[in-house]
This record gives C-alpha cells, structure tokens and sequence, in this order.
C-alpha cells in the first residue's frame, strides 16, 4: 500500500531541519574561515613557516598554498555534504521501509 | 571502550604523532618546543570538539542512491533473554562468570583462577554435575558426570567449606587417582547454594583454606551480580512490552475523529494523516530492542506531533532544536514521545491560547552526554498533580490513572534499569508558565 | 603558424563544435534552451560547472600570477578554489530546490518583487559584462602568441578577439543549455587533459617540484619593470626594505592583502550568474550539494597543477632561452616580459609546435567555455526575466528564444569592444596577472551585490524586497567606489584592500539589507517558500519517480530476455 505514496514536509520539520543545516552550514564555515585566516597570520608571526624545508624542498608554508589547501577544500566539502545530506535524510520524509511489510509469522503482533 | 572514546583517543595521538612528524621530523630547521606544543593543542582542541560531527556525521550516512533506506536497527535476541546495548551486563567482563553458571564460563573461570590458588587441579560444579575440571584427573573427573565425590555432597548440603586431608576422603573411585588432598567451597547466591569450587593437590599438603574461601566468596559475589542482571533485563523487557501495548485510546479516537472531519473538506490532507498514522503505529510496534537511533525516535516524536497538529491547529506549535550530532547516537526507545504526550496533555490541550512544545536535543562531547529537553509554555502543573504524573502507570494504582498514557514512573524505571545511576532525569512544573522535562543521558 | 599547431587546435576546436551540433536540442522550448530539461548527470554537470568556471584567468591567470609573483600569485588559485567551500555550504541544495531559471528569477520569486528582480538583472550583467571582458582579453593574447597574425588588416589582437567572439556567439545561439552543457563538459576534460599532459610532460623532463622551489626561492625575485629593458628585483610587502622571494609571501600583498583577495575570490563565487544558473539543472537538491563536492575535488587538482607549472616555468625558462631564438624574443634576461605566456611556452619548450597548439586550444577552450556560460546566463536573464515578464508577456516560446539569441549578439559585441579598447599593455605591471585581476572586479561585484542579498534570502526569513533592493545597491556601490579609489591611489596597504573589496562591501551590503528589512514587511508566503526550499519532498518525490522508473526499465529488459 506505501508505494507511490510520501508524506510530505510539515512546517515546524522543515523548521526544524533548516536551523540544524543552518548549524552545520554556520559551523563549516568557521572552520573554513579559521584555516583561511591562518595562512597570513602564520606567515607573518612564524619565521619557520616560509622559511624552513620540509623533505623535497619546500617550506610548510609553500606546500599548504600548492597543495594543502585544495586537499582541507575537499576534504572540507566531502564532510559537510555527507553530513548535510545525512540531517535532510533523518529529519525529513518517513523511515519506512521500502520493501516487504509482512511481519515475520508469531512475533507477538496482534494487528488487524 | 564505550561510545567510540577508544577511536576518539586512537584519533588524537595520531594527530599528535602527525604534529611531531610535520613540525619536527620532515623539517628543517625544527620547529620550536613551545610553538609545535600549541599546534597541538589547537589540533587536538578540533579533533575533540569535531569528532561528533566529522567522525560520528557520516559515519551512518545513508545511501541516497540506488533507494536501500536504513531501516529500524533490529538485533537477534541473546538466547537468554539478554538483549543487546544493556551496559549493566557488559561491565566487569574481565570474570566469565558475570554472565552465570555455564559450563563454557565455568571452563574459563577455572583456568583463569588455578594459577592464583596454588592447587594442582581446579573444579568447578553445580549442584548437578561437574562444569569444569582443569589439571590432572581431567581423564576421568569429566565434564558433565555427575558429582562422584562425597565431599561435594557434604559442601552442598551444609553450604560451608570443607577440607580434605588424604586421598581416601575424596572418595574417588578411580584407583590411579593423581588427587590426594581437596578443599571443597560452595559457591552461594544469596542464601541459596549453587555449586562448588573445588581445589584438589596431588601432595599431602592441602591448599589454603582461606584462600579458596575468598575465591569462593568472590565468585558468589559475581553469580549474585549477573542474576540481578538477569532480573533486570527480565523486568525491563517486560515493562517495553507493557509499554509497546499502551498507546493511548484517546489519543486514537481523537485522530480518527479529525481525518473524519477532513475527509470532506481537505481530503488531501486527510490522505497525509492517515498515512503519518499508519507510520505511528509501525513504529511503535515495531521496536523490540531498547535502544534506537535518535532519528527515528524523532521521526516517531515529528509524526505524532502532525497528528496532534492536525487535532489542535494553531493551538499547537511545536519548535524542534536539534544538533546535527545527536541523531546518529542511540537513544532508549519510547522514551521523548511520552515525554511529549505528556506536554501536550497536560501542558496545551487545557490552554486557551494553546503553547509552544520545545524538544531540545544537543551533545556534549567533553561530558560525552546525550541532552534532550521537552519543554511547553502552558498551563503547568501543581505539585499534585506532578506527583500523581510521576507514579502514572505504577502498578496497583486505580484505573483513572492509568488511561493518561505512559507514566513518567514508567519510563524512569526503564532509564533505571538500562542506565543506573549515570543519567539524571528531571521534571520541573510552575503552575502557568509550563513544564520543563530535562533527560540527560550518556553518549552511546 | 607552424602545420602541427594548426592541426591540434582545429582538431581540438572541430571536437567542440561537432558536440555542439550533435547534442543540439531537438525541441526548442524556453525551459530546454536555458535549463536542459532538469535532467543531467552529477558528473556532467560537474564537468559543465567547472567549464564554466576554469577561463582563460585559471588557465593562463593563476599560472601567470605564480610565475610573475611566486607564493602570492598562488592566493587566486587558493580563491577561485575556495569559493565554491560557501557555494556548497549555504546556496547549492536550497538554491535548486527552488527551482527557478536564474539569479534575478531566484530573488524575484522568493521576495515576490519585480523591483528586485530588476535590480539584480542589473548587476548580473554588470558582472557578466566584467568577466567577459579579460576572457576576451585572453583570448587576444593567445591569438597572437599563437597566429601572430592579423586578418582582414586587424592587428592580431583584436583578431584573436573578434574570432572567439564569433564563434561562441554562433554555439551559444544554436545550441542552447543542453547543447552547452555537453560541450562544457567536453571542453573542461579537454582543459584538464591539456594541463595534465604538459605537466606529466614536464615533470618527465626532470622537473623537481621541491629543488625548483628551493633554487628559484635561493635568489630575489626579478621581473621585467615596464619601459626600461634591464630586470628590476620585487620588493617585499611583508618585510619593507627586503626583495621578495618567490617562494615566499610578500611578492604583492601585505598580510591583509592575502586575506582580503581570497574572500572577494571565495564569495564571488556564489553570486556569478554563469556557475549559479548550472545548479539547476541538478535532478535534485542533493545532487547540486555531490555536484559542488565533485566541483571542488576537480578544482584542487586543476589549480594544484596550474601552480606547479607556474613554478616550472619560472625554473625552466631562463636555461631554454640560450638555444631558441623565438624565445629570446619574448623574455628579458630569461623572464617573460608577458607573465600569461608562461603556459604556451612550456608548451612549445616541451613539446614543439604540437605542444603549443595543444596549451593554445586549451586557452582558447577555456575562453570559449567560459563565454559561452556567460553569455547563456547573459541570454537566460535578459529574455526571461525581462523580455518575457516586462517588455512583452505573451511572448511566444520562439520569441522568448529569439530574444535571447539577439541579447546574446548584442552582450558579445559589447564584451568584445571593450576588451579591444582595454589592452593588456595599456595596464602597467602593477597586477601579477593582468587577466586574473581583471576577472577579480567580476568577483568582487558579485561577492558585495549579489552573493550576501542571495545568502540573506536563503537563510533569514525576515528578508524583504526593499532590503534585499538596499543590500544589492549598497554593495555595488561601495565595491565600485573602493575600486575606483583604488585605482587612483598608489600602492601601499589602502590600495590592496580597496582593490578587493568584498572585506568591506560584503558587510556593509549585509547591514545594509538587514536594517532595511528590519523596516518592512516580509513577503506573505514565506513558509512556502521555506518549505520548497529548504524541504525535501519534492526531491523524495523525483528520486522515488527515478527508482520506479529504473525497476521498469529493468523488469522491461529482464522480460526482452525472457522472449529471445
């Protein structure tokens, strides 16, 4: 009988799951922002950023610009669209189950 | 280790393992002591204060293609009635017999204490039969025979230690018997006699009585320990049973009567809660462990409130404050929907204006604690009334009391059961201004 | 113009334009000629995207900036693959569940204001306007690396110019979203397989990424100084009165400096109408959100590359002038005197006339991709949201098209005049990549105007009309009054920050909004508008129809091999 039916959303769900991904939305980009905001303040605080060598030459400071930086991007965006879309999933739409509804024979149900 | 703390710590010396590596190792020059001491800190600061959300988030993430939803977490029955998720019985594993008097923990316990007890050969029987024998002998003491030596009888009967100085008190009939001298304890719950632990040295010298006496009383101690586990489970399973059969009638009929209503004017709509019923009571039925996922408790919580929505209109909102991080933990089931029933009842349902329900849900990942708030600014209750709410459901009580749903007494002797003293369970109420119910419990 | 080179870039071009024609639409309504139909695949769209967004400033730009300037002219690619981190946070999902054809059409709808709509048609063509104007910039200064030579008596500039303007003009008009959605596609795996083989090519050669970075950094960074012939040592900006190094900051920006870019980089993003209009062809919200995660993966491979040839280049060239003698010509004392020309003469170093034709067509095809986005998006609002709502609201579906093809000429010409009149040699060697800062003006526009009215409108119920009207207006304006100070100002702290403006446009652009609003009424339908956007029914809804739809064509294929 639940094929092809859905309920759909309630406004207090729908509240409900905006302010969450808001958090999360709100949350990631503070972190973002942080590891943004790092990168001058260290290379003017911290001599050793941009001028020591790391194994193959570069200084921590060059690899984060040439490398890091894009790796903690995707790393960053893997995270939080898993996580947003894991909130929308458990806080929005039913938890039915897609397939059989039978109940197992003698387990104690005594619907109609 | 409980609720991932083993990973979480296993995660944080691998950051501090990457700063020393990065900061000192790769580099040249090092990085200074004092500088690379606050990276990590800063590393280890956002490893713990992320690890609900980055290493817990995701970690259930559904697949969003290919349509396998998750469904309800349903978990085979321990053959004893022992469910999973119940904390009590998983503490002290280290003794096998935490879990009772079975040949295989009879077995284990045996070879774990020989080595303590300075005897040659160990025993272990119930009031029956042999459940374990470790050290010379075992070729004709077997598991399983009956008790062969008298002494046994004697230590089961009187319930009090006994010591045997030659090879003839042992009375086994086995002529080449190794065994010359025993101590023979019995092992007690309570006051009732169970079996016996039996230490026997193939010198004339018997093992020391005190010693196995202590042992004995240990194990008792133990044995006692698992049956109140037992006891536990038995009397919480039954009160989930008890719970699963209670939705309430009223609750029912009011429902019904509003699709009734609509079904004229707003047969869509009518359609949409028929359906949000059909999932309440799938849901409700359909939970046989104690612990769910806090998401589908929510789900159980949202779909019951769209119904009561439904019945009340504006009278009721409803305002849902929810961490991301929550609904991945486990929760015991049916545990916030009464909570909310409650506030609906007792709180909106006799306020002219109607109220707001709050359900509040956060972690904390330093306390590593679970919190979930239902608060309502309604009529509020009298301590009369709140007293009578608390021992709702209470067995004896009259029968008016026990058509008001689940009784909050319920579900603390549930959260008892599963949790013992590690949650706090608070009710607050002000005549007027509302009722607050504040769970907290730990982060599983 | 050698044969090989020739030969590379036609065949790289007739690829391009043989996708086009097969994947043109077949029915030509309004909603298939912006929108494709809604129906197009999480990677292709995330090729498409990235199509769109990697131009002639990611392709010759950021390679250019770190072969000028070393570690700051690595801060564009760091910014232009930041800024879709805010994309994924607060616009993709919310933005396509929406559901409509573009940026105004987005603020119109959930604001419920023509006024806005209006306003933002505005701005968005403001910033279409200014980002196509260094990619036709860039496509003039490969036409005359690569040809170098003019027709028609045209000098090789504006000939390089007016070809790429016509051509695209021609895709876009006959093609239509679909059609450049699959050459965007095309055309970005051919970028990346451009950028990919020049630097497995070098690296081959026994290029060291580290030891470069080491022995370029071991000495002052020099550059060509304007008129004078000899080379002149950067000054340092973090440290006054020392040389810049290259692998080092400093080179251009102050600390601030830094800061300031990457966020005009990072939030303009989220306000260019050309990438935006792409999420919806998503089949649903949570595919835009895998859409920009692939986006983004995508984006740090490509940057992380163009950096790493930036660097070879600036090791590589100096020893490769003594025996060619067409590279003489372009270097003083072994630097490039033109820093985008990094890019084809590795090339042409590494891999003779074909290696230039095949760096040639990737610049090219990054300019054609990226005009070709804009001037769809250009089309998009002009005939939807003006022509078809204002200007004549029964329009035809033929005519809604046929209005949009002639905005796309008339965009085009615009863009291609301005960027005859706008020479790169006109511009004194203030900038490290004179493409990559020009397109930051189109970033910093959409950053202050458009990208905090679009996030307010998404995540703050109270947004009203008139606020999201005030914020757009005084975001523009601050960010065009900061860059026009700028420019007049010279050198120092204060021009590098009013020559990225975002830091400061972007929260007045928001205190702005949030006052206004505080004064107004919001828009009556704003819970509907929550419930579309930020709820999931209707994606619930297209994935179940997705899944059904699957199991029949499977039942349907089991039960053909049944009967055979």
């Amino acid at each position: 009988m639940d094929d092809g039916v859905d309920t759909s959303d309630t406004p207090a769900e729908v509240d409900a799951t905006f302010r969450t991904l808001r958090r999360v939305a709100v949350g990631y980009f503070v972190v973002f922002l942080l590891a943004v905001a790092a990168f001058p303040v260290l290379s003017l605080t911290l001599d050793w950023w941009s001028s020591s060598r790391l194994v193959g030459g570069m200084s921590p400071g060059f690899l984060v610009a040439g490398f890091g930086l894009y790796v903690f991007f995707a790393v960053l965006g893997v995270a939080a669209a898993s996580l947003s879309s894991a909130v929308e999933h458990r806080m929005l739409g039913t938890s039915r189950e897609p397939v059989d509804d039978d109940v197992a024979p003698g387990s104690g149900e005594d619907l109609p | 280790m409980r609720g991932g703390s083993g990973l979480l710590a296993g995660v944080l010396a691998a950051a501090w393992a990457l700063v020393f590596l990065v900061t000192q190792v790769l580099v040249d020059p090092a990085l200074d002591a004092a500088a690379t001491v606050l990276a990590g800190v800063v590393v280890s600061t956002v490893v713990v204060l992320g690890y609900p959300s980055a290493l817990r988030g995701p970690r259930a993430a559904p697949t969003t293609r290919g349509g396998t939803r998750w469904r309800p977490a349903r978990r085979p029955r321990d053959p004893r009635g022992v469910r999973d998720g119940l904390t009590i019985a998983a503490a002290g594993q280290s003794m096998p017999l935490r879990n009772g008097l079975t040949r295989d923990a009879a077995r284990r316990t045996a070879q774990l204490i020989k080595p303590l007890l300075g005897g040659d050969a160990v025993a272990i029987t119930d009031t029956e039969q042999v459940l374990a024998f470790v050290g010379p002998g075992a070729d004709h003491h077997r598991v399983g025979g009956g008790l062969q030596t008298r002494i046994a009888r004697v230590a089961l009967g009187k319930g009090r230690t006994v010591v045997v100085h030659a090879r003839d008190g042992i009375g086994c009939p086995e002529p080449d018997c190794p065994l010359r001298t025993a101590v023979v304890a019995p092992l007690a719950i309570g006051d009732r006699v169970v079996g016996t632990l039996k230490v026997y040295r193939t010198q004339d010298e018997p093992a020391p009585r005190v010693l196995v006496d202590d042992m004995a009383s240990m194990l008792s101690l133990h044995l006692e320990l698992a049956e109140m586990d037992r006891e536990r489970h038995l009397a919480a399973d039954a009160r989930l049973d008890a719970l699963r059969a209670q939705i309430n009638p009223h609750f029912l009929f009011n429902i019904l009567n509003t699709i009734a209503s609509k079904s004229r004017t707003d047969p869509e709509e009518s359609r949409q809660l028929l359906l949000r019923l059909s999932d309440f009571f799938r849901y409700a039925v359909r939970q046989d462990g104690h612990f769910a996922e806090f998401s589908q408790e929510y789900f159980f919580v949202r779909t019951y409130l769209s119904l009561e929505q439904a019945r009340f209109g504006d009278r009721l909102r409803v305002r849902y404050d929810i961490d991301p991080q929550v609904l991945t933990t486990r929760v015991p089931v049916l545990v916030i929907q009464p909570l909310v029933e409650n506030a609906v009842k007792h709180g909106i349902a006799d306020a002219v204006a109607g109220g707001t329900i709050h359900l509040r849900a956060r972690v904390d990942p330093l306390a590593r604690t679970t919190s979930i708030r239902v608060s309502d600014d309604g009529v509020g209750m009298t301590p009369e009334v709140l007293d009578r709410l608390l021992a709702g459901g209470r067995p004896g009580l009259p029968e008016s009391s026990k058509h008001s749903g689940v009784g909050l007494w319920n579900i603390s002797q549930r959260l008892d059961a599963l949790f013992g003293d590690r949650y706090t369970f608070d009710v607050a109420s002000t005549p007027g201004r509302g009722t607050t119910v504040d769970l907290r419990i730990p982060l599983r | 113009m050698t044969g090989s080179a020739a030969l590379a870039l036609a065949a790289a071009l007739a690829l391009v334009a043989t996708v086009a024609v097969v994947m043109r639409p077949r029915g030509a309504s309004t909603v298939d000629f912006y929108l494709a139909g809604q129906r197009v695949g999480v990677a292709t769209n995330a090729f498409a995207i990235c199509g769109d967004y990697f131009s002639a400033a990611s392709f010759l730009g950021v390679a250019a900036a770190v072969y000028a300037t070393g570690l700051d002219g690595a801060w564009y690619a760091v910014g232009f693959a930041a800024g879709f981190v805010p994309v994924l946070l607060f616009v993709a999902a919310p933005l396509r569940r929406f559901g409509e054809f573009s940026i105004p059409d987005f603020l119109g709808r959930r604001l419920g204001s023509e006024t806005v709509r209006l306003v933002a048609v505005g701005v968005v063509q403001l910033v279409i306007l200014s980002y196509l104007v260094p990619q036709t910039v860039g496509s003039g200064i490969t036409w005359e690396l690569l040809v170098g030579e003019g027709v028609l008596g045209l000098d090789p500039y504006a000939t390089g110019i007016l070809a790429s303007t016509a051509v695209v003009t021609v895709l876009v008009a006959f093609g239509g979203m679909r059609g450049t959605t699959w050459t965007q596609a095309v055309q970005f795996l051919l970028l990346l397989g451009a950028l990919v083989w020049l630097a497995a090519t070098v690296v081959a050669e026994g290029f060291h990424y580290g030891e470069a970075v080491e022995s370029i950094s071991s000495v002052p960074l020099d550059n060509p100084a304007g008129s004078t012939d000899g080379l002149t040592p950067e000054q340092s900006a973090l440290h006054p009165g020392e040389p810049a190094v290259f692998g080092e900051p400093g080179a251009r920006y102050g600390g601030l400096g830094q800061f300031a870019l990457i966020v005009t980089l990072a939030m303009g993003t989220a306000g260019l109408p050309h990438v935006m209009n792409r999420y919806f062809t998503s089949p649903t919200g949570t595919a835009a959100r895998t859409t920009t995660v692939w986006v983004l993966c995508l984006a740090g491979i490509f940057y992380s590359l163009a950096v790493m040839l930036g660097t070879a280049a600036r090791d590589l060239i100096p020893a490769a002038v003594a025996d060619r003698p067409w590279l003489a010509e372009l270097t003083v004392d072994g630097v490039l005197r033109v820093p985008e020309h990094a890019l084809p003469v590795l090339g042409r170093i590494f891999g003779e006339d074909a290696g230039l034709g095949v760096v040639a067509a990737g610049a090219l095809v990054a300019v054609l991709s990226t005009i070709a986005g804009l001037l769809l998006a250009a089309a998009a609002s002009w005939g939807h949201d003006v022509y078809e709502r204002h200007i004549n609201p029964r329009a035809t579906q033929r005519q809604a098209v046929l209005a949009g093809r002639v905005t796309t000429l008339v965009t085009a010409c615009a863009a291609a005049g301005l960027g005859l009149a706008m020479r790169p040699e006109s511009f004194a060697a203030a900038t490290p990549s004179i493409v990559a800062t020009m397109v930051t003006w189109a970033f910093a526009v959409a950053g202050s105007a458009l990208t905090p009215v679009f996030v307010l409108a998404i995540w703050w119920r109270r947004t009203t009309a008139a606020g999201a009207v005030a914020g757009m207006v005084a975001g523009l304006v601050v960010a065009v009054g900061m860059f026009t100070a700028g420019a007049l100002t010279s050198g120092g702290l204060l021009r590098e920050v009013l020559v990225t403006p975002t830091l400061l446009a972007a929260p007045v652009a928001v205190v702005t909004a949030v006052v206004v609003s505080r004064r107004t009424t919001p828009p009556a339908d704003v819970e509907r508008s929550w419930q579309t956007m930020h709820g999931t029914a209707a994606d619930r809804r297209a994935e179940r129809i997705a899944r059904l739809m699957l199991a029949e064509r499977r039942a349907a294929r089991r039960w053909r091999r049944a009967r055979r």
